[in-house]
């Protein structure tokens, strides 16, 4: 090899270098996320197009809520928690009680004023979101800490619980499925240049958006986040570091759990109902959307989230029965191109 | 071959054929092939007879899951989607395409065995080089979707309500043939001993399957994958066929259920609550133990029928309160915490356990 | 050669016993570590030096045996908590968090993000200069040296007494060994050192006192530039032999 090609490597190798850090392929998800977003633009009206996109991305958000919060717990504590469905049916549950219990004192949920609509609308999400998050902190003392280390032993454990817990609302709320009040000013839908613009979606996305934010402005910008991030490559480490990393298991774990709870309130006032099997419903779809995603990796789950609710929903309405259909068809072209789904662990 | 030129893995093998006879737990297995061979003499009842044909036919099916668990080491969730194309394959032929005869029930049979073994194959081939734990929920994610699938398609599966038939001649439920001992030889019995022979054939075929040179290389992958593949085995191709096979036998003892209750559904044959089911029977009997499976299955079909009696009987002691009465009626949540309990204090199954606590006692007394 | 004062050995390992799954690892080690010195601790592959390492830390629980830091009983006791003792560790695979910046990485390992760590932290980029360019990298693109150097530096951010280093020549070209001899001389003034090394040459530049590790046993200890001259018990416990 003759000096200028020396150089020539040389220079490559250390502007690689210095670059943050090597992504292998990362033209790939956004490619994916704009063939989804554009392919069906060839196929569908303009009016129609808009309004699937905006329910597509809006059951998109609500799978990001459950699933990354089931992708974090994996990633961190490397638990696979089969019982995350159950803590999603749990939150509707608690934010239908919390509903029904504020409404019932101050009349928030069926007045007219957008302000109180909301304000009972979050106290619901945050009720459940703590609720769930104690059963969270819970579950994880006692049936995770156990089985740590055995993915095998939570598979089967976390079912238990998963019946446990399911059972344990058709205990306490009866075994039939409930209507789920949506606030007043939620329902029905807006006329903009003749196109209907759904109300309730964009409320979805938007409080979606929100979480996703502060979930990465923690990440990211804390020390907090910094230790999780730290712990999901590489947790003994972390240990060695004077950090007690069980405490942090907890803490991600109840917020994992807050996170589906808060996508199973939000779900439920989606499709304004609640029945106790619907965690074993959601479960599936949360663990597409994980594994597509990549496991442990916030934004994965966001992108795969929206892969997943974007391309539901146009298929849905093009050829109805495929709409599953085209969610396992996802599944199984990611994990050929990738096996480690979009985004590796951690980022 | 004479003893003297044998290698100490011949000599080994030999010896372990010629002790089998003499192993107690032998004759133990007879009795119990013994006791299914008479059940219905000895019981009358019907309920009886139902619940102790489910526990053979869960028997097998969970000896099958544990060839790939407890034998192979591989984590599939989604192993009741062969049971379930076992199932509708039969429902499908007698029920919706009214094909009743024997010929055609035997090829409901081999298509669900041959459909079975190649999807098993093209699942295995596309998802066994990824993590185990995606494997896991790749699988689950494809039972789940089958089970949608055939809620939907109403034309070919009946949709969410399902098929029901009638079996051919001599199976078939009004069929009589006269008194044997006190008891008439309905369809019903002749089914019962046609399947108990079945699964019988399917268990000895899985244990020789297990006990083979494969089944060998199969526990040398599943103790330590590395160092077989260091060994130069071809872990994966072991995998494949391992997995094949599983699903293979998983597929008949789904046509045997559905020979048995006539009757077909996606909540019957495709659920993820007959996956847990089959999860509860696996870790309660133990892994790595085909006999374990009959333990499992013998646990859960008998708690299953006698649970809400005890349920009952509960309820009528208890107050007219809304919630009491529910907590009463959810057997199925103590059921939960039951398992929960199992699985933290028996990780190796009942049986798994009692075989350590035995062999312990025989270091012991050595 | 002065002798030094008799100085109370800081850490006391005495007879632990570590068992991994069935495996009887550690059948008995013993040794102290003096203050202002580097401890090494040879021997052959698999006879029982990382385990010990990861032993002291936490990471493993022994069965037998006590381990005193301080006059500190910590054989018992949680590995972040012998952490905030004082005690820092570089593991064999260095321990990296790979998508993490050089500065998250340190960030990480300081117990508290302080004045005391900060000013640690200059001290340390000033022996560590490579890392101070890259300090916005992920660790993850860092060379095999720099890698070594940032494991290294790490845990220095705290006021650690004992740092324990697991092979860092490992995988390493002779000049980045070189850089790390001279670095590590550089530490031996403010931190005591316990240090597993396969590499020879780089164990007699920088030990003070070696012990050899047999089969799980320690079964020799003494001064390292006597054992340079013993090629008897070289040959027995390292397998090296210089012809």
């Amino acid at each position: 090899m003759g000096v200028t090609e020396c150089n020539y490597i040389a220079m490559r190798e250390f502007r690689r270098r210095v670059a943050v850090g090597p992504k292998p392929r990362s033209w790939l998800p956004k490619l994916a996320v704009t063939v989804i977003f554009l392919l069906p633009i060839l196929l569908i009206s303009p009016k129609t197009y808009i309004t699937l996109t905006i329910s597509g991305l809006a059951m998109g958000m609500l799978l990001f809520l459950v699933s990354s919060g089931f992708s974090l717990i994996f990633g961190f504590l490397s638990v696979l928690n089969l019982a995350h469905g159950a803590l999603f049916a749990w939150g509707a549950y608690i934010g239908f009680t919390a509903f029904s219990f504020i409404d019932k004192w101050t009349g928030w949920g069926g007045s007219n004023l957008i302000f109180s609509n909301i304000l009972i609308f979050l106290l619901a999400l945050v009720a459940a979101g703590i609720g769930v998050a104690i059963l969270g902190v819970v579950t994880e003392r006692l049936v995770i800490r156990p089985v740590y280390g055995s993915h095998l032993f939570q598979i089967f454990i976390t079912v238990g619980a998963m019946t446990v817990m399911e059972e344990l609302i058709r205990i306490i709320w009866g075994p039939n499925d409930e209507p789920m009040p949506v606030p007043l000013s939620f329902i029905g839908s807006w006329d903009i240049f003749d196109v209907v613009v759904s109300k309730y979606p964009l409320i979805v996305i938007v409080i979606g958006l929100i979480l996703y934010l502060i979930v990465y402005t923690i990440l990211r910008r804390t020390r907090l986040g910094m230790i999780v991030r730290a712990g999901v490559e590489n947790p003994e480490m972390v240990q060695v570091m004077g950090h007690n990393i069980y405490r942090y298991f907890t803490g991600v774990f109840a917020a994992g759990s807050a996170l589906a709870a808060i996508g199973g309130g939000m779900w439920a006032t989606f499709v304004k109902s609640i029945h106790p099997a619907m965690g074993g419903e959601v479960i599936v779809f949360a663990l597409v959307v994980a594994i597509i995603g990549g496991l442990g990796s916030m934004t994965g789950s966001m992108v795969g989230a929206l892969m997943v609710g974007l391309s539901y929903n146009y298929v849905a309405y093009l050829v109805p029965k495929g709409a599953l259909g085209i969610t396992m068809l996802l599944l199984v072209i990611i994990l050929s191109i990738r096996p480690t789904g979009l985004f590796p662990e951690g980022t | 071959m004479s003893k003297e030129n044998l290698n100490p893995v011949q000599t080994f093998r030999l010896r372990e054929k010629e002790d089998r006879f003499r192993n107690p737990y032998f004759f133990l297995r007879i009795l119990l092939l013994a006791f299914f061979l008479v059940t219905p003499f000895l019981f009358r009842s019907f309920e009886i007879l139902d619940v102790v044909l489910k526990i053979i036919i869960f028997s097998a099916l969970v000896a099958s899951y544990d060839v790939i668990l407890g034998y192979t080491g591989i984590v599939s969730l989604g192993h009741v989607l062969y049971f379930g194309i076992g199932c509708y394959f039969v429902g499908v032929f007698m029920g919706k395409l009214g094909w009743t005869s024997y010929s055609h029930l035997t090829l409901a049979f081999l298509m669900a065995i041959v459909i079975s073994g190649i999807l098993s194959v093209l699942i295995g081939l596309f998802s066994l080089r990824i993590r185990a734990i995606f494997f896991a929920m790749v699988t689950l994610a494809f039972m789940e979707f089958t089970f949608i699938l055939s809620s939907q398609l109403r034309s070919i599966t009946g949709g969410e309500d399902g098929i029901s038939f009638k079996l051919p001649g001599i199976l078939a439920i009004d069929f009589s043939y006269g008194k044997f001992l006190g008891i008439e030889f309905t369809g019903r019995l002749i089914s019962y001993y046609f399947i108990l022979i079945l699964s019988f054939i399917l268990f000895l075929l899985m244990l020789r399957f297990v006990h083979s040179p494969v089944g060998r290389v199969l526990q040398s992958i599943r103790d330590n994958e590395q160092r077989s593949i260091a060994l130069g085995y071809r872990t994966y191709l072991f995998q494949v066929i391992a997995s094949s096979f599983a699903s293979c036998v998983a597929a008949v003892t789904g046509g045997c259920f559905a020979m048995w209750v006539r009757y077909v559904s996606p909540d019957s044959s495709l659920s993820v609550s007959i996956m847990l089911d089959v999860l509860l029977m696996v870790i309660v009997g133990g892994m790595g133990t085909l006999y374990g499976g009959i333990f499992g299955a013998a646990f859960l079909m008998v708690t299953r029928a006698f649970l809400p009696k005890l349920q009952v009987l509960i309820a009528s002691l208890l107050p007219g309160v809304p919630f009491a009465i529910r907590l009463s009626e959810r057997w199925l949540f103590y059921f939960g915490l039951l398992f929960i309990i199992i699985v933290y204090f028996f990780p190796k199954g009942i049986v798994g356990t009692a075989q350590e606590i035995i062999a312990r006692r025989k270091d012991e007394d050595k | 050669m002065e002798a030094d004062p008799v100085a109370e050995p800081v850490l006391k390992v005495e007879g632990i016993h570590t068992f991994i799954g069935k495996h009887h690892i550690l059948q008995g080690v013993s040794f102290d570590v003096y203050p202002g010195k580097v401890t090494v601790l040879l021997g052959r592959n698999g006879a029982g030096k990382t385990t010990t390492l990861r032993s002291i830390m936490g990471l493993l629980s022994t069965s037998q045996g006590t381990i005193l830091f301080q006059n500190q009983a910590i054989h018992h006791m949680k590995s972040f908590e012998i952490a905030r003792l004082g005690i820092g560790f570089v593991p064999e695979d260095r321990g990296l968090f790979n998508l993490l910046t050089v500065e998250e990485n340190f960030r990480v390992a300081m117990l508290q993000e302080d004045e005391g760590s900060h000013q640690r932290l200059e001290f340390i980029l000033d022996i560590f200069p490579d890392l101070k360019r890259f300090w916005k990298a992920k660790a993850g693109v860092l060379s095999g040296g720099q890698k070594q150097m940032l494991a290294i530096a790490r845990p220095l951010v705290n006021r650690n007494e004992l740092l324990l280093i697991d092979e860092p020549s490992k995988g390493l070209a002779p000049i980045a060994i070189e850089h790390l001899i001279e670095a590590i001389l550089r530490l031996k003034e403010h931190t005591m050192i316990i240090l597993v090394e396969q590499n020879f040459y780089m164990a007699s530049r920088l030990g003070d006192d070696f012990h050899l590790f047999d089969d799980g046993r320690t079964v020799h200890k003494g001064q390292m530039e006597e054992l340079v001259q013993n090629e008897e018990l070289k040959k027995r416990y390292l397998g090296i032999s210089s012809t």
